[in-house]
């Protein structure tokens, strides 16, 4: 008993789907012949293209969970005798302790003239054997304050001399100083650490200086393309500077930074070292290199040392602290328990986890596979 | 006259049946909305926390501003409520990518794209009427998988609605066209077999006037094919014509009679000719029509036959016909109407009465008055036809099949194996539709059909027998709280409700002493524990009542409605799907509709197959969404606790943009648009999976916060790891040092990599789309960082990625630290996925792990089998609480009723359709049977 509606006649002239059917007219061509409606028989438009169609099951997971155990295991045991024998040595020079040689240096501020020193003597239980890093490290010092790091100028550092002249906003309030751009302008280049240290081996009571390399601790890249000087007519760099200031706390500009033309102004490698802000608030970076002089000798023998430390950087104020290192590398680096920890564990929970499922397979596999094949 | 205005405006039957059109979002996008402010309140509380802690930080004066950092004129001179409003703004700017905004692009695109493999599926194309599904909104594309109940119209839905005369009963002689022509004009036959032998006398003359009736009696238009010398070649061809009436019953019958002999052949200056079977045409004079109504019921004429005879013809259901005579054979016929109702056969009755001249002045005097009436015209006209129509004598009844639609039974079969409830709603006669019902597998034979209708309702009070239905329903389905699978056990008593329109408006109606809720509740109650409803005698805006009825209750189930006809019109907007079939009854509900497919039977593919995958498909894609820009994000907040709160950023500005963007937006867009964890034709063969994830099971609250933790211990393994990895300690073999830029590469390429894999895993379907996508993005990450990393870009005032991403890859550590934090961060997904495949199988991951022996050894496989095994689970389901506070809400409603019996009460543990099951639910279920008896 249908309904007496005259909707019949709306059967008729619409060849389907013309009525804005998003679907409709999409379909084979919609040109509104209707025969070409039916759609194509292809694997892809019937959803049946040819499929690797894998499951996760005891089964297959089992052999992955050894295997990942059997490999990490060896791996984790192996990082972890590598980092034990890496050779390193902490001093904390802060000087925060009355007893430290340091203390009296704990107020300097950036202007004190003459330059406060100290002197701190260790003993190296064990001698390092191959090429040792020196490095300085700080606590406390955020350089990964939003602040912080986006205050600097990338093309300034990069030798553009518009830059060089008009440095980015970031840099405020390191911008300017006197009405003359800062050069480097910003909080980063600002606050460059600048302690020096020399080490003397002490033997017989002499104090051998142990001679340090001060190349090669910056990445290549960022000392040969990321960081150039100025470009202008000849080599001058003091001309080249012309017209900039150097930063607030600096002693002296930035083209008296090092007496070598290839180790001034902004590729200054312990500028660009300083540059590279860290990630966390507890940080180090690389100082110096010791080299290995010849293969008889370690690098540094065990024995009495002693480091002089030109202490300008103030870090009291912030609670911070400053520390020398001295550590050896191997092909993963510097020491590092937390890899060689972390695998051997997460080998280990594979494993345990395979043996788990191995039971779980065989005590349930067996009811769930019979319940899935009557035969 | 100028101009006449028939029908229009506000008034017409379509006007009024007509409803407004609401907009219909998915159980999804409800889902992903709250999941959405969840979020949100992460990251107003992110932020929140950020800023508060950054002020407790800062109160010492050499945090705040020490002497490496200091603040500009303008910045310490700030107001510090500012400052912090500006703080807190600026960690929203950080924290931002926690809300997806590109989730709502990538759903947007999985929905559209997603929708042409509909339109695209050959199955689904139909060849008879040339047409393939269509797909008028794709919003509910995911709502397809989550239907709970259809609503399915009977006529021309689970019928063809292809009307065949396939007998008339002449004063109790059953006469029958003797070729079945299927509706079609057949040119040649003429036959008559006569049952019974041909009567004599008056039954000559009544048989006579009873195909004159049919032949008169209807609003059937006829059209030429050609109308230049129409005349002519009927003449000769004697039916080169078409009829045209909205109603295919009519047609039917006029083509019916029209092969018992007599022709209609036209409508002409109000004189209707009949060709009768001497070839002799006759006239008769048009004199009025009472219009079909479908609360009268019938149809009547009034006609001047050229002997100057006034006639009065009508039609109708047989309700409606029988009270109304007052002689004829009314016995027989009323056997023979119900012995072809009970055979799906739609009856009619035919009555005349003969008219004097004065009785017909008078009729036509009242009528006349009717229809002009200002007010209630509709009112007095229904007087006045009731005043009319009356003392008829019955001449006799028809039938016309309606014959099922191909592959109805089975499609409502496994619907209802699904665990779907299928309700039809018709128009038709009680008798008729229960036999449709039958017919299509609705109703079997063990099914106890429970009736409330008018008759009852007549013989006790409405409550009463309300009552009575709910006391035999639950209490059998109380002591079947096991049986919970109604579909697959064909042991277990299940119940069919039949309820007429009538019935169905005594229980909507509201009562005057304010219980009406106890009515409809009491309804819901008996239609939930009932497998299949048929509600017949329905108006199209009752139809909609009762999907709003049920789409209401207190489950708020996903209704789904189905029909082709515009008075099905009101129900499919109201549903939250509606379908259209692409039907005889024009184009009204298909363009209604949110989808329309061509035939019913393709409603089984396109809930079982397209609904369920693209259900899996977006719940995986919105969890996974959430997930990822937790992992992104959650590293950046713990950042802050290492940057003094400053708001620095972990990644470089081009890894946040193009996070979302580029690196791990297309290999989830590809598996919301291809993945098929269970083959088409698994899921088409196994109707039963569909309960797998009824009820939004994949995105369940413990589904999304199994998914946010995940994202959150994803998160804390990138960071700490690399935190570990870096914290004071020299990374590289040359000895120089990292910055702050390599740790947050670091990070990213870890989270870029273990989210990636992260979709990798869960993955059922490889294609080489898939490979390229998910292998591809990882490739452009990878290259797209050297890129970044390699040139000093001329545009940028800062080179801060300069050669960093080289840097970390020449070191070894990072990469046996990527590695490791790869490892550790996929591994208790691993993990959990394995254990509850094998522990606690869902049914998908049965039928999974079958096909997956199924290809190993080639060996025939029943997967009902498992599906009977007690451990069948439905992953993230077992909210048993939820159902425990359910069931005594009701058991409280029970006690309220006295005379109930106290036994009814198992009942409410186990109504027959839940879609998942836990081991937790079974116990519970149980122990509810002890403490009632």
């Amino acid at each position: 008993m249908a309904v007496n509606y005259s909707a019949k006649e709306e059967a008729d002239g619409h060849p389907s789907g013309g009525v804005g059917v998003p679907g409709g007219g999409a379909v084979g061509g919609s040109g509104g012949a209707v025969k070409t409606r039916k759609p194509d028989n292809t694997a892809f438009k019937q959803q049946r293209l040819p499929a690797w169609q894998p499951i996760l099951t005891a089964g297959t997971v089992l052999p992955a969970f050894f295997i990942i155990g059997l490999i990490f295991i060896p791996i984790g045991i192996g990082i972890f005798v590598t980092s034990n024998n890496i050779r390193e040595y902490e001093i904390d020079y802060t000087g925060t302790e009355p007893s430290s040689p340091c203390n009296k240096c704990l107020n300097v501020s950036w202007d004190s003239t003459p330059p406060c020193t100290c002197t701190i003597n260790f003993t190296l239980e064990h001698s390092f054997e191959s090429n040792v890093f020196m490095y300085y490290g700080l606590s406390n010092f955020y350089q990964n304050h939003r602040r912080y790091v986006k205050s600097r100028d990338d093309s300034q550092l990069n030798g553009d001399n518009s830059s060089l002249l008009n440095p980015s906003k970031e840099c405020e309030p390191y911008r300017t100083n006197e009405d003359k751009p800062i050069a480097p302008c910003g909080a980063i280049a600002n606050s460059m650490f600048n302690d020096t240290l020399e080490l003397y081996r002490i033997d017989n009571e002499t104090r051998v200086l142990v001679p340090l390399i001060k190349k090669g601790i910056a990445w290549w890249t960022d000392k040969n393309v990321k960081f150039r000087n100025p470009t202008g007519d000849g080599n001058n760099l003091t001309a080249l500077f012309q017209g900039t200031t150097k930063p607030v706390n600096w002693p002296k500009p930035v083209y008296m930074l090092d007496s070598e033309p290839d180790n001034n102004g902004f590729i200054n490698e312990d500028f660009i070292v300083w540059m590279r802000t860290a990630a966390l608030p507890t940080f180090r970076k690389l100082y110096r290199l010791i080299e290995r002089k010849n293969n008889l000798q370690p690098t540094l023998q065990a024995g009495k040392y002693s480091l002089d430390i030109t202490y300008n950087y103030p870090v009291h104020s912030f609670d911070g602290r400053k520390r020398m290192i001295l550590s050896t590398i191997s092909w993963m680096g510097g020491k590092n328990p937390f890899l060689g920890i972390a695998y051997i564990t997460v080998g280990s929970i594979c494993f345990f986890l395979g043996v788990v499922l191995l039971i779980i397979h065989h005590k349930y596999g067996n009811r769930n596979t019979s319940a899935d094949i009557p035969n | 006259i100028s101009g006449v205005a028939i029908y229009t405006g506000m008034e017409t039957k379509m006007a009024l049946n007509y409803q407004a059109k609401s907009q219909k979002r998915s159980a999804v996008e409800k889902s992903m909305n709250v999941f959405l402010i969840v979020y949100l309140c992460i990251l107003i509380s992110k932020a929140l926390i950020n800023t508060v802690l950054k002020y407790v930080w800062q109160s010492e004066p050499f945090r705040d501003e020490p002497w490496y950092n200091q603040k500009t004129e303008p910045e310490r001179k700030r107001n510090l409520f500012l400052r912090a409003f500006t703080d807190f703004l600026a960690f929203m700017v950080l924290f931002n990518y926690i809300i997806p905004v590109s989730m709502y692009v990538t759903v947007e695109m999985q929905k559209f794209l997603g929708s042409y493999f509909l339109t695209w599926d050959e199955e689904m194309f139909d060849e008879d009427t040339g047409e393939g599904p269509l797909v008028n909104t794709s919003d509910l594309n995911e709502e397809l998988g989550q239907i709970e109940y259809v609503f399915t119209d009977k006529t021309g839905t689970l019928t063809e609605n292809n009307m065949e005369f396939v007998e008339c009963c002449i004063e109790g002689h059953v006469y029958v066209p003797h070729v079945i022509c299927n509706g079609q004009i057949l040119h040649d036959c003429t036959g008559i077999d006569m049952i019974d032998s041909s009567p004599g006398g008056s039954g000559k003359e009544r048989e006579e006037l009873f195909f004159r009736a049919l032949c008169l009696c209807h609003t059937v238009q006829v059209k030429d094919d050609d109308s230049v010398d129409g005349l002519k070649k009927n003449q000769l061809s004697r039916r080169s014509c078409i009829y045209i009436s909205s109603s295919p019953d009519e047609v039917a019958l006029v083509e019916g009679i029209q092969r018992l002999g007599y022709t209609y052949l036209r409508l002409k200056d109000n004189f209707m000719e009949i060709l009768n079977r001497e070839n002799n045409i006759e006239k008769f004079e048009l004199l009025e029509v009472l219009s079909f109504d479908s609360v009268r019921r019938r149809m009547s004429v009034i006609v001047k036959s050229s002997a100057g005879d006034i006639f009065l013809f009508c039609k109708g259901a047989d309700s409606s016909i029988f009270p109304r005579v007052k002689e004829g054979k009314i016995e027989q016929i009323r056997s023979r109407v119900e012995r072809n109702a009970v055979e799906g056969l739609r009856t009619l009755c035919v009555a005349y009465k003969k008219l004097t001249a004065e009785e017909y002045s008078n009729a036509q005097k009242l009528l006349q008055n009717a229809k002009l009436a200002l007010q209630d015209r509709e009112k007095k006209l229904a007087e006045v036809y009731e005043k009319i129509e009356r003392d008829f004598i019955l001449l006799g009844a028809t039938a016309v099949e309606d014959r099922l639609q191909e592959k109805a039974a089975d499609t409502i079969e496994a619907l209802q194996k699904a665990g779907i409830k299928v309700w039809v709603l018709t128009g038709d006669k009680m008798e008729t539709a229960a036999a449709t019902c039958y017919a299509c597998k609705l109703f079997r034979r063990n099914t106890q059909i429970l009736e409330l209708t008018t008759k009852k309702i007549e013989e006790q009070s409405l409550h009463d027998v309300l009552f009575d239905l709910s006391k035999t329903v639950l209490r059998h389905s109380g002591s079947l709280t096991r049986d919970t699978f109604s579909g697959l056990s064909t042991d277990m008593q299940d119940y069919g409700l039949i309820i007429d329109g009538a019935a169905l408006s005594l229980i909507m109606k509201p009562r005057q002493d304010g219980s009406s809720g106890n009515y409809r509740e009491l309804f819901l109650e008996i239609c939930r524990n009932c497998s299949a409803v048929l509600c017949c005698r329905m108006a199209p805006l009752q139809k909609a009542q009762i999907v709003k009825l049920i789409k209401l209750s207190k489950e708020h189930p996903i209704t789904l409605a189905i029909g082709d006809g515009a008075n099905d019109v009101s129900m499919i907007l109201e549903a939250h799907v509606g379908i259209g079939i692409i039907g005889k009854e024009g184009r009204q509900a298909a363009r209604n509709s949110d989808y329309a497919i061509p035939k019913f039977k393709h409603l089984k593919k396109m809930l079982l197959v397209h609904g369920h995958f693209y259900y899996v498909r977006i719940s995986e894609l919105v969890q996974y969404f959430f997930y990822k820009n937790v992992c992104f994000i959650f590293p950046q907040f713990l950042y802050q606790f290492f940057c003094g709160f400053s708001q620095q950023t972990l990644y470089d500005t081009a890894y946040l943009t193009l996070y979302n963007i580029s690196f791990t937006s297309l290999p989830i867009l590809l598996y919301g648009l291809m993945e098929q964890h269970v083959s088409a034709d698994t899921l088409k063969r196994e109707p039963s999976l569909y309960r797998d994830v009824a009820k939004n099971a994949l995105l369940r609250w413990r589904a999304f916060i199994y998914w946010t933790f995940l994202g959150v211990f994803d998160a804390v393994v990138f960071f700490f790891g690399a935190y570990l990895l870096f914290d004071n300690t020299i990374v590289t073999s040359n000895g120089q040092m990292f910055g702050n830029w390599t740790f947050g590469t670091l990070v990213f390429t870890v989270l870029v990599f273990t989210v990636t894999l992260k979709l990798a895993l869960d993955t059922h379907y490889w294609t080489w789309i898939n490979h390229f996508m998910i292998w591809g993005s990882l490739i452009f990450y990878i290259i797209f960082s050297l890129l970044w990393g390699g040139i000093i870009w001329p545009f940028l005032n800062y080179q801060r990625m300069y050669y960093v991403f080289m840097q970390m890859l020449s070191s070894g550590p990072a990469w046996l630290g990527i590695i490791l934090l790869i490892t550790v961060s996929l591994l208790p997904d691993v993990l959990k996925k394995v254990l509850c495949r094998q522990l606690w199988p869902t049914a998908t991951e049965r039928i999974q792990n079958a096909s997956r022996h199924c290809r190993e050894h080639i060996s025939e496989f029943t997967p009902l089998a498992c599906l009977k095994s007690p451990g069948y689970r439905s992953s993230d389901c077992s909210n048993s609480p939820a159902r425990r506070s359910n069931s005594h809400s009701k058991k409280t409603m029970f006690t309220h009723w006295k005379g109930v019996d106290y036994s009814v009460l198992p009942s409410v543990f186990g109504y027959s359709n839940k879609p998942c099951r836990s081991s937790a639910g079974y116990r519970f279920s149980g122990s509810g049977l002890e403490t009632s008896v």
